[in-house]
């Protein structure tokens, strides 16, 4: 079965996703938890604009045709007939597609 | 990525001075800046995307049932309670990461003053599930109920009845199909619940119940003035289970439109308070027809009109629109011959059902191929698109007859 969880006003807990192209990655193997990743501003005209580390990604807001679901499996003894709850819906997304462009460091002046 | 900073602890002065590196000027973007960390307890294995048809997010909104059915994830369907969908993993290249709370560019401040918002991903997804709408597998819920046909009370112990019976439930998770698709079905296949399972009549039962049925409306005349249901059931459930006769009633008669008053004929008056059904010619015929065809299986075409109307009751007069989705007829050869074809013993795929349909006769009209593949029908296709895509139209005779387009296998 899958159930749906309405959030605390009644409606349903609407999430977001940002997607990008590729995966995130650090320079050397450390664990991600708690880990900064960049900060995200917009322009004027509402386009988000997102910098991590050397590369700045300029995206758009994209409205899902299909929203997803935030399937969470309940946790019950009886595995024969297991169950599903819909605890949230993402309904849109920050798509950042473009090729990300390198933030080339300041030339230092010749002196 | 930055090292070594603690989440949500990045100052105004960090993020000025990151703007400053990609030179992107202040002016040029909103006050409010959010700075995006990965949660403390980043987990991308505690749940997973599901993308939501409409219809899918429409029901599961107005707290409607949605079923997950199957046991290994990629042989799964969803079910709303009218619809059917398999279940695909989908995988893409990008990264998808997730934020319960996010603020989109109309909704962030509109103060000039620089601010900064902290935001959580809680997971990175590569994958999702996604819906795609189906047909529920009804040839299997024929299949199913077939194992055990029932034949009476007096047979159910011995040894041709020991197979599976079915309850709902257990048709559902094998069938694997909305409760109004599988009702449907059951429906349209005249299976009836005896003893919290659902059965199937067997055909030479069913002769013999009706058999008794028309005989009785024989002798009483009730062919003429309406089967009087109570007086009926009485004399037959001597014979047969009350539920069975009253199935089988059902099947073959009609509720009774009582007349309008000022009808002098006593003899054809219905009197209110007697629960009257008529005989449904059509379907009797039709019954008589699949008597015989059954037996036969092919036949020459004026040996069997003759026989069949020589069959039915007294007073029931016969038609070959009766035997649609019964019976083929092919006019063609001499003789010309009838066959029994039902569609569901036919193909379920309709790459499969075209192609032997095509291999069975070349050309077909759109009357004679219609019974056979109406039930492919869906939202985005009926029977003309199908044809359409499949078949090449032409002219035989003055009516237009459709070919396949494509080699036979």
């Amino acid at each position: 079965m899958v159930y749906f969880r309405p959030g605390d006003a009644g409606k349903p807990q609407e999430w977001a996703m940002i997607e990008l192209q590729g995966t995130l990655e650090t320079r050397h193997p450390v664990p991600f938890s708690g880990r900064f990743i960049g900060d995200l501003h917009f322009t004027h005209k509402d386009v988000p604009v997102l910098i991590i580390g050397h590369h700045i990604l300029y995206g758009k807001l994209v409205s899902l045709e299909k929203p997803y679901g935030i399937l969470v499996k309940d946790r019950q003894a009886d595995t024969a007939h297991a169950s599903y709850t819909i605890t949230a819906i993402i309904r849109k997304k920050l798509l950042f597609k473009n090729r990300p462009k390198p933030i080339i460091a300041n030339v230092p002046k010749k002196l | 990525m930055e090292a070594n900073e603690s989440i949500n602890t990045r100052s105004l002065e960090d993020i000025a001075s990151v703007l400053d590196f990609a030179k992107l000027d202040r002016s040029e973007i909103k006050s409010e800046t959010q700075s995006v960390y990965f949660s403390e307890h980043l987990d991308s294995e505690s749940f997973r995307l599901l993308e939501l048809d409409k219809a899918v997010l429409e029901a599961i909104e107005n707290g409607e049932k949605v079923v997950l059915r199957g046991d290994k994830e990629d042989c799964a369907v969803l079910c709303t309670d009218s619809q059917t969908f398999e279940v695909k993993q989908g995988e893409i290249s990008n990264a998808m990461l997730i934020l319960p709370n996010i603020h989109f560019g109309p909704e962030l401040s509109t103060n000039d003053e620089p601010s900064v918002r902290y935001n959580e991903v809680n997971s990175v997804m590569h994958s999702f599930f996604e819906l795609r709408p189906v047909k529920p597998r009804l040839a299997k819920l024929r299949q199913l109920l077939e194992k055990n046909p029932y034949s009476g009370q007096a047979e159910e112990g011995d040894d041709d009845h020991q197979g599976k019976k079915f309850t709902f439930n257990e048709l559902l998770d094998l069938v694997q199909g909305s409760e109004n698709e599988i009702n449907t079905a059951l429906h349209k296949m005249q299976a009836l619940i005896i003893d919290g399972y659902w059965r199937v009549l067997d055909f030479d039962f069913l002769v013999q119940v009706m058999g008794h049925l028309l005989q009785l409306c024989d002798e009483n005349d009730w062919t003429h003035s309406g089967v009087p249901i109570e007086e009926c059931l009485n004399v037959l459930q001597e014979l047969y289970p009350r539920s069975v006769v009253e199935h089988v009633i059902h099947n073959f008669c009609d509720k009774a439109v009582p007349t309008v008053s000022g009808d002098d004929d006593e003899e054809n008056r219905m009197q209110i308070d007697i629960d009257y059904h008529k005989l449904n010619e059509d379907k009797v015929c039709r019954f008589f027809a699949e008597q015989i065809l059954k037996h036969a299986r092919k036949f020459n075409l004026s040996h069997f009109l003759s026989t069949w109307e020589k069959s039915v009751p007294e007073g029931m007069k016969t038609s070959l629109y009766q035997l649609e989705g019964l019976a083929l007829i092919d006019r063609d050869s001499t003789p010309e011959v009838i066959s029994y074809m039902t569609v569901d013993t036919l193909p379920e795929d309709m790459d499969e059902r075209f192609n032997f349909l095509f291999r069975m006769k070349e050309k077909w009209s759109l009357a004679d191929i219609t019974p056979y593949i109406k039930d492919l029908e869906t939202d985005k296709m009926d029977v003309t698109a199908m044809l359409t895509k499949v078949a090449r139209a032409s002219m035989s005779k003055g009516i237009k007859v459709y070919n396949s387009r494509k080699p036979l296998t």
